[in-house]
């Protein structure tokens, strides 16, 4: 009884005096969560302070408490640390890419400012699914165990079915949410089933850990001297990955389970898309590099033919991808679906790191390389990884919030719509312009310096294996594919003119301001990418040492 | 800072930046204003007339302190004031106190400005015959020169601009706003027209045959007025030749801007094209000269300046040093640097800085190459006849009395540089020059295309008078030139706004009656550029001006051109070889005197030959014959005195060091340039055979267009092939047109169809297939997948379903993907793996 009590008290004490502090971010978010529900209920008190004010001070407070705890990591040369009995982990990756998701929800909530969605009534509402979705993605970034994979997942994904058909009565957004929320069940169940495999198979969910017996710790018991697959049980592991990749690749919307993508995007509204787009993704790759770290990130390689081969696949996948998002944008005449199709393609950019760093590491002693050039080029696919997000984030949800913002003008968002529109708006079609080149990859903006640090790593795991530079090769190539859609969302803005009965819009200062507030980081990460490769570099070393 | 250097350099900074200012305010008058306004105008003639206040009074500190202009005419009163005139070089004895209260400020404003020594002769000696011992004695002042502002430091190398004024200077700054200002408000006058909404350019049409309906350019006309005022200037102030090839370049533009300046005509484009690429081809050698100068010499500046206390000698210095002569070693010229005396000499051997001597000649003979595409000097004389597209007063600022002359300036201004080999090119190009415009002008008809040879041809006098080692008579004739060909210009205009835009002479006549007052200040014009004199007069001059002026009554151009015809009659004496030098411009002074009473009979004499023209004629308003009188006054008495009169005497004021005693034959051309001594003694043959050539042509064009004593038309008949070879300019254009522009056409046409042949087709057939797999790909995205699910919806559509059963359908079809591709990454993956 009293070793009860005492375990009790022990777990009280640590909750509350260490895992409740890591988790302030996720607690603000959910404390805004309640007030902004509670506000609604106590009559009229929303009607003195609109929900969007208390969103954007929740998600300001949320972005403080996480710049915070980068920072305090950071200058205490901290390692992770686990929390809530090991189920999160507390680490400068995890706080990186919470830091980077408040960020993303501060931008989020300032657009649904200027864009007038959702309006007053709904305001509540939308910003509820909003930051609970943002909760589900903080945790997919800090997970550190399948049972917090999957709640994170589905967290995220819950409320963002929701929100695709948050336009109530839009029988496409309708059905888009509902395919969405389809999908994601299919995808959803493939996932658990793969995680009820590996968890069988390994005993245990623990991603790392170094006090618990983790899945690299169990995986080196069960299969050290195994080579390939020839017993069932490593054809079983295979398969269990690759259900679980499943649920990952659905979020991160790979070829071939991309399908949900273009139709969610079209249906639902930009800033949604927007949302969607970058957020789902940031927290998916954190979980992405967090699952293949727990295989391919301990001390001994253990079966690197299996894990060499699943880097592959990723590359294959990504390669796939790229092309397949690259050039089925090509033909789309609505800007929501293109963005669509450029989104799934970048996610192929960034698989890319992600391939290159399972191949590197699970095939890197096998090729002969030395320790201290495996770890060094890992880091530098996670850095590469980390600092194609972060301008992802500027240059995406640039690219979604110009479509929306011109949108409340001219009321379509067909590429057409923009036509000429070059000198009626243009700080948000400048932004545009900025936003489109730096997706492409031209110098002097972030998107090159992300795409070259992916790039740099992919050609140094080609080292480990040639199919890097077939990858490469690939990449190289879908980067000039890309400049053709981008371009032609900016020559209707700037060269052609306006249809004749266009109605000319005038756009207030403050949405050009927001614009500008998108395309100025764009630009400034090309011209100093070092401010944000430096702390990217720091965070990769943590967490890959 | 009350420095001499400093002070003038002010008043002539803000003159020269005055015209951008008002730039900067008119171009914008199409905004601000109506069309009707004329602020624009006002503003403009405001800012130059207030360049030319300033540079009145920089003129006048500049002659109080020097006694440049005032003192010149006598050797008498020379010698009393050559401790005034003769300010020491710091680091000299100084003459007087005067002198040495600058030597003091010298030396306390040593790195802002600097006083130049080398250039020791003056005007004043060549009536006196003590002038050799004056100039081995004193180092006077001749130029100021500083830095204003650094653009930019490479090492030791260093871009800035900086002034660099001298007597030229100033007479310039003198010569461009006076004349400028003349012209502005004659401009007012002339351009009325464009003061309108709709100006209707009846030489313009429309692709349906209408005149072309425009508003008016009142504003954008004085707007570049005031650009090339202030780009004009900015060449006159310039201290460093990068700094004036900024603005040689930018005069080009203004030149550009103004020839164009009915863009609606077609041939005004291509006129105002064709300035701009002649130039070009004028300027690449320009780059050339300014590419070897930096290399070798590492300075661009024309004066000495300071680095960190050092002394470091400029251009000038480098070649010339203070005795004007080129130290040669071997095939190498040695650059002057610093000596222990103060003088610029040539340090010891092995520690000198050199530079090959064919370098120094081609650098300078491509400087000229600037030169001759500005001044249009053979053989790129082909755009200013052309030029003449722009408005009058363009013709008469632009294209005669200064950006013309801005050659003739810079090589002028560069005359230190240049060896022998390139003064005697520089020579012929000129004697070649105007002997060729000289002819063509003979058979021009259309008013305005006469005055464009006539300056081509007197450019040519000016260029070769430079070449001569006659650098104050070359630019004597520059200034003179510019009042009278200014005073010419406007009267043409006159003539052409009175007559309603008819240029062509043979539809006039008799005009004098019509419009007086612009016929007699032409005729002062006319008898100027001729070079008419009356004998003997100087005695009575003498009387009538106690003994002040004893030249014979006179304008202004017989002066200036005596004063070329001697130097080139010297200069054949001392090499007889070149004899062409003096015989060609005597023949060209009859010419001229032919020509320019040809056109001043055909114009305003006789009886008139087109009736409709004479009837509408009328004199033009006061605006514009204000000027002309202004104009023909110092057309007719700028050069009083001639080589002994004030003007003449400043410009010798600043003239190289050297060229007053001559030099001997030397060097590989072996020319010798003859002294100013030499140059006096013939100056009464020289004078007179060149007044004689002037009188012949003269008669006969009275006898031939007043007279009538032989038909013009007959001895056109008679030797109708001379006469078409000069109509059609010598065939230079069709030349040019055979040898550069239809090559050109044709290498770029091949260049266009070789692009479009097999660069465009490669593009568009890699784009092609980009489409096509993009194309396929969309095809399986919509026809496939999209295709099997929109199939199954729509045939359950058509059944009649409610729409959940339709989204069941494709969602199972969804699912179904899911585990499809499940089942088919695992299948493949268990087949690429190693099954060990």
């Amino acid at each position: 009884m009293s070793s009860f009590g005492e375990l009790l008290n022990n777990l009280v004490a640590e909750t509350t005096q260490r895992s409740l502090c890591h988790f302030s971010p996720e607690l603000a978010l959910s404390g805004t969560i309640v007030i902004l529900l509670l506000m609604r209920l106590f009559g009229s008190i929303d009607r003195w302070i609109p929900p969007y004010f208390t969103a954007l001070v929740g998600s300001l407070a949320a972005l403080g408490l996480c710049g915070r705890q980068l920072l305090d990591l950071l200058n205490d040369g901290a390692a992770s640390e686990e929390f809530f009995s090991g189920m999160l982990v507390f680490d400068p990756f995890g706080a990186f890419v919470r830091g980077l998701l408040a960020l993303f929800l501060v931008l989020v909530v300032a657009l649904t400012v200027l864009t007038g969605i959702p309006d007053r009534e709904d305001g509540p509402d939308f910003y509820a699914l909003l930051f609970g979705s943002t909760i589900g993605m903080m945790i997919m970034a800090s997970a550190n165990h399948m049972l917090m994979f999957f709640m994170g997942i589905e967290m995220a994904s819950v409320p963002s079915y929701a929100m695709v058909g948050f336009l109530k009565g839009r029988t496409k957004s309708s059905e888009a949410a509902f395919k969405y929320v389809v999908y994601g069940a299919g995808a959803a169940g493939v996932m658990l089933y793969g995680i009820s495999l590996l968890m069988g198979l390994l005993g245990t969910g623990t991603l790392v850990s170094e006090t618990m017996p983790d899945m690299a710790s169990n995986l080196q018991l069960a299969f050290a001297g195994t080579t390939g697959i020839g017993s069932a049980a490593s054809m079983t592991l295979l398969l269990a990955v690759l259900m679980v990749m499943v649920g990952l690749a659905f979020k991160l919307s790979l070829v071939p389970f991309h399908f949900w993508c273009p139709d969610a995007f079209q249906g639902a509204s930009a800033e949604v898309a927007g949302f969607l787009s970058v957020g789902s993704k940031a927290a998916a790759f954190a979980l992405l590099v967090r699952f293949c770290l727990s295989f391919v990130g301990g001390e001994t390689a253990v079966l690197p033919e299996i894990f060499t081969g699943f880097g592959v696949a990723l590359g294959v996948m990504a390669c796939v991808t790229v092309t397949f998002g690259n050039l089925a944008a090509y033909s789309q005449t609505n800007a929501k679906r293109l963005l669509a199709y450029s989104t799934i393609a970048h996610a192929g950019y960034m698989l890319m790191a992600v391939s290159a760093l399972v191949v590197v590491l699970a095939g890197g002693p096998g090729a002969g390389l030395s320790e201290g050039v495996i770890g060094e080029t890992a880091q530098r696919c996670v850095e590469g990884l980390l600092f194609y997000l972060f301008v992802y984030l500027f240059m995406n949800l640039g690219a979604f919030a110009v479509v929306a913002l011109l949108r409340n003008h001219t009321y379509s968002e067909e590429i057409d719509s923009f036509n000429g529109l070059g000198w009626q708006a243009p700080a948000l079609c400048i932004c545009m312009a900025v936003c489109a080149f730096s997706l492409v990859g031209l110098p002097p903006l972030g998107g090159f310096w992300g795409k070259l640090v992916i790039f740099m790593s992919v050609f140094k795991a080609g080292d480990v294996h040639w199919f890097m530079y077939v990858m490469l090769v690939i990449g190289g190539l879908n980067t000039v594919f890309s400049l053709f859609y981008y371009v032609r969302m900016l020559k209707a803005m700037f060269i052609t003119p306006a249809a004749e009965e266009a109605r000319p819009i005038e756009v207030p200062a403050a949405i050009g301001n927001y614009a500008l507030l998108l395309a100025i980081p764009v630009l400034l990460l090309g011209i100093f990418p070092t401010w944000t490769t430096n702390l990217a570099q720091r965070v990769s070393e943590v967490l890959v040492p | 800072m009350d420095s001499l250097g400093y002070e003038l350099s002010w008043y002539l900074r803000i003159a020269w930046l005055l015209p951008l200012l008002g730039f900067a305010i008119e171009v914008f008058g199409g905004y601000w204003g109506t069309r009707k306004t004329k602020t624009a105008a006002y503003l403009a003639i405001g800012c130059i007339a207030a360049g030319f206040v300033l540079s009145t009074v920089a003129f006048c500190r500049w002659n109080a302190e020097t006694g440049a202009f005032s003192h010149s005419g006598e050797a008498a009163v020379h010698e009393e004031h050559a401790s005034l005139r003769h300010i020491p070089f710091a680091g000299q004895a100084a003459v007087a106190d005067h002198a040495e209260g600058h030597a003091a400020e010298h030396a306390e404003h040593g790195s802002g400005e600097h006083v130049h020594g080398e250039h020791a002769s003056d005007g004043a000696e060549h009536g006196g015959a003590q002038h050799d011992e004056h100039h081995a004695e004193h180092q006077s002042i001749a130029a100021l020169s500083g830095t204003i502002y650094t653009l930019g430091k490479f090492g030791d190398l260093e871009v800035s601009i900086d002034y660099y004024i001298d007597s030229l200077t100033i007479l310039m700054f003198m010569m461009v706003t006076f004349i400028a200002t003349c012209i502005h408000i004659f401009a007012v006058g002339y351009m009325s027209d464009e003061l309108t909404e709709d100006y209707v350019d009846h030489f313009a049409h429309t692709s349906d045959g209408h005149h072309v309906h425009r508003p008016g350019r009142f504003y954008r006309f004085f707007s570049y007025f005031s650009l090339f005022s202030f780009s004009m200037l900015g060449i006159c102030f310039a201290g460093n030749i990068f700094q004036v090839f900024v603005f040689w370049e930018l005069v080009g533009i203004c030149s550009y801007l103004l020839i164009g300046f009915y863009t609606e005509r077609k041939s005004a484009n291509v006129a105002a094209n064709k300035a701009f690429i002649v130039n070009r081809v004028g300027d690449f050698g320009f780059i050339i000269g300014l590419m070897i100068l930096w290399t070798y010499c590492g300075t661009f500046k024309f004066g000495d300046y300071e680095v960190d206390g050092h002394e470091r000698p400029g251009l000038f210095s480098m070649v010339r040093g203070h005795d004007g002569e080129l130290a040669q070693q071997g095939s190498d010229v040695i650059l002057k640097t610093h000596g222990h005396d103060g003088h610029w000499q040539a340090p010891q051997e092995g520690e000198s800085k050199t530079i090959p001597y064919t370098l120094l000649v081609v650098a300078g003979l491509g400087v000229f190459g600037g030169c001759i595409g500005k001044s249009a000097q053979f053989p790129l004389q082909t755009w200013l006849p052309d030029a003449m597209e722009g408005p009058t007063p363009v013709s008469a600022l632009v294209h005669s009395a200064t950006m013309v002359a801005a050659g003739v300036y810079l090589a002028g201004r560069f005359f230190p540089v240049f060896t022998t080999e390139v003064l005697l090119a520089i020579a012929y190009v000129g004697c070649i020059t105007l002997f060729i415009a000289a002819t063509i002008a003979i058979v021009a008809t259309d008013i305005k295309k006469v005055l464009a040879y006539s300056t081509i041809s007197q450019l040519g006098y000016m260029m070769l008078a430079i070449g001569l080692g006659g650098w104050a008579a070359g630019l004597f004739h520059l200034i003179t030139h510019a009042f009278f060909k200014s005073l010419m210009f406007l009267c043409s205009g006159s003539v052409i706004h009175g007559c309603h835009h008819e240029q062509e002479m043979p539809k006039m006549g008799g005009l004098r009656r019509k419009m007086p007052i612009t016929a007699y200040t032409m005729l002062v014009g006319v008898i100027a550029i001729a070079g008419l004199a009356i004998p003997g007069t100087g005695q009575l001059m003498s009387l009538l001006t106690f003994g002040a002026v004893d030249k014979p009554l006179a304008f202004s151009g017989f002066h200036s051109k005596d004063a070329i015809v001697a130097t080139a009659l010297a200069y054949t004496q001392l090499n007889p070889l070149h004899f062409l030098l003096f015989l060609t411009p005597l023949v060209t002074a009859g010419i001229t005197a032919f020509y320019m009473f040809r056109l001043w009979f055909y114009t305003f004499a006789g009886d008139p030959r087109d009736h409709h023209v004479y009837d509408h004629c009328h004199e033009s308003p006061k605006v514009m014959w204000v000027p002309l009188v202004v104009l023909s006054f110092f057309a007719a008495f700028c050069a009083a005195n001639g080589e002994q009169g004030s003007l003449f005497g400043m410009l010798s004021f600043s003239e190289p060091v050297g060229l007053a005693d001559g030099m001997t034959a030397t060097g590989t051309a072996a020319i010798a340039v003859p002294s100013h001594h030499a140059v006096h003694d013939v100056h009464g043959t020289a004078g007179a055979v060149a007044l004689l050539a002037a009188v012949l042509g003269t008669l006969t064009a009275y006898l031939l267009y007043c007279r009538k004593v032989v038909d013009p038309e007959n001895i056109r008949n008679q030797f109708s092939g001379v006469y078409n070879f000069l109509v059609e300019k010598w065939q230079f254009d069709n030349l040019y047109d055979a040898a550069f522009v239809r090559p050109s056409h044709s290498v770029a046409r091949w260049c266009a169809a070789c692009d479009r042949n097999i660069f465009d087709a490669i593009l568009h057939g890699s784009v092609k297939v980009c489409i096509w797999v993009a194309t396929i790909d969309r095809k399986f995205d919509e026809g496939i997948v999209d295709g099997l699910v929109n199939l199954i919806g729509n045939v359950t559509r058509s059944v009649g379903l409610s729409l959940s059963v339709f989204q069941t359908g494709r969602m199972r079809q969804y699912v179904m993907f899911i585990a499809v591709g499940v089942v088919t990454l695992f299948a493949l993956l268990f087949a690429f793996m190693p099954k060990a």
